[in-house]
């Protein structure tokens, strides 16, 4: 590879890295930035212990306006999906063979798909706890 | 030619962590590759521990008093560094997927780690 020209250092799909999961990725990266600074003035600010920090009473509370556990249900997939598919590039980057490679996948689709579920599950049950 | 030289391995694996001896991009490639592992461990680990709150008042309450733990407290603080140091960068790294800024790497990353810099020191005040 003699290609020494600028465009080699651009940020691409990775071999075995479909353009649409590195899409996805790139995608996710800036949607993250802006509901994670969110995220952490609520949690810091809003709550009433002497830290800014919510105890149960407030998170209770908060989840009660239905709008929370649908940004936190949209956020949750947004990292997870993200996090899973930045981990499988690093994956990636060990060359491993394509049946580690499909058992890689296959592994963090299942870890995604239960922790969203999860998270959903978690989320559901808070908003539900009011009184 | 060389072809084996730079072919991705699972021996290399340490080495991602090394930035010694690199340009500045490989500063920033280790940069992001350590802050990605370290936020995918918290983000799992939160998830698990906001798991307490299924359990109640007790559960919970309890385990917030850990907040004051100052090893607790300085992961926290970690935490909020990577994020800023991880996004910012990543907001490079899709400028420049996009074809801006290309050339100008090395000072859009000075540029946004002076900022992530500045907004991680903002927190630290906040904190301690």
């Amino acid at each position: 590879m003699s290609q020494s020209t600028s465009s080699s250092y651009i940020s691409a799909p990775r071999p075995g890295e479909n353009t649409w999961i590195w899409l996805i990725k790139i995608v996710t990266g800036p949607l993250l930035i802006l509901i994670l600074v969110l995220h952490l003035i609520v949690n810091h600010y809003v709550g009433s212990l002497p830290t800014g920090l919510m105890t149960y009473e407030d998170v209770i509370r908060y989840y009660q306006n239905p709008i929370i556990p649908a940004i936190e249900i949209l956020f949750l997939i947004t990292v997870v999906t993200h996090s899973l598919i930045g981990l499988r590039g690093i994956i990636l980057d060990m060359n491993p063979s394509r049946r580690v490679l499909r058992i890689v996948t296959w592994f963090l689709s299942l870890l995604g798909i239960f922790s969203v579920a999860y998270g959903i599950w978690l989320a559901l049950t808070l908003a539900s706890k009011g009184a | 030619m060389d072809q084996t030289r730079n072919q991705p391995s699972a021996g290399k694996f340490w080495s991602w962590f090394i930035p010694i001896g690199r340009q500045t991009g490989g500063w920033a490639f280790a940069l992001n590759r350590v802050t990605a592992l370290g936020l995918t461990l918290y983000l799992f680990l939160h998830l698990a521990a906001l798991g307490l709150l299924a359990q109640g008042p007790g559960a919970y309450d309890k385990f917030l008093a850990l907040t004051e733990n100052p090893i607790i407290k300085f992961g926290e603080w970690a935490v909020v560094a990577a994020v800023f140091l991880h996004g910012l960068n990543g907001i490079r790294i899709i400028l420049t997927s996009f074809g801006i800024g290309v050339t100008r790497q090395k000072q859009l990353f000075y540029g946004f780690m002076i900022v992530a810099v500045f907004v991680i020191l903002i927190f630290t005040a906040r904190m301690y």
